[in-house]
């Protein structure tokens, strides 16, 4: 699974921390999904759309081998 | 995210503290003429006192802390850091039953087999844990 958190946060202009505090997580965990190291609960995927005001498969995408 | 069945932050320390300081009570008690009741089981032990009583000082004191250590909260528990300890626990079983069966294959001595499954799963627990926590963080600083 791919996302573009990386690019709604430079349009909303928030830090990966900021994103952090927002959902509640570490910033190391933001830093993670942002490289695809790590794959959020639904849950936080939800968490992270609405940070955003966007739909939740307009922040994160299923790859050809998902 | 609720983390239950951890210990507080700062049970950590309490951790190191009791792994360190039975370093010196088993080294003061091994030299004023107290054995390791895994040593030498053929000897009748009182409980509660003496030789018992030194190995609960040293041994479990050392469980007890590493314990502490692997299982106390990160400052920010989050699914990530779960997800990290249920993967450092998996290996450590492994690793654990590894080197449980073939130190019951090989060696004849239930008795330091016990105190290596003591202590195996926990450090293994805690080095994997620590260590996969520590790239994270350069990852993160690598980033800015």
């Amino acid at each position: 699974m791919k996302n573009n958190i990386r690019v709604e946060r430079a349009i909303k202009n928030i830090s990966q921390g900021d994103l952090a505090e927002q959902v509640g997580v570490s910033r190391q965990t933001i830093n993670s999904i942002e490289s695809n190291k790590y794959v959020p609960s639904t849950v936080l995927a939800l968490k992270i759309s609405r940070v955003f005001g966007k739909a939740l498969e307009d922040v994160f995408m299923l790859e050809e081998e998902d | 995210m609720k983390s239950r069945f951890l210990f507080p932050y700062w049970c950590r320390y309490l951790g190191w503290g009791l792994a360190i300081a039975h370093v010196p009570i088993s080294v003061i008690g091994r030299m004023n003429g107290m054995f390791n009741i895994l040593d030498d089981q053929s000897r009748n032990l009182s409980l509660f006192a003496g030789e018992h009583l030194f190995f609960m000082c040293t041994a479990l004191l050392m469980t007890l802390g590493l314990f502490l250590v692997a299982f106390a909260k990160e400052k920010i528990e989050d699914e990530q850091i779960w997800q990290i300890r249920l993967d450092s626990l998996r290996w450590s079983i492994y690793i654990n039953y590894l080197i449980l069966i073939i130190s019951l294959v090989f060696i004849n001595d239930t008795g330091h087999i016990l105190e290596l499954n003591l202590w195996v799963p926990l450090i293994f627990f805690i080095i994997r844990f620590r260590w996969i926590i520590f790239r994270l963080n350069q990852s993160l600083s690598r980033e800015g």
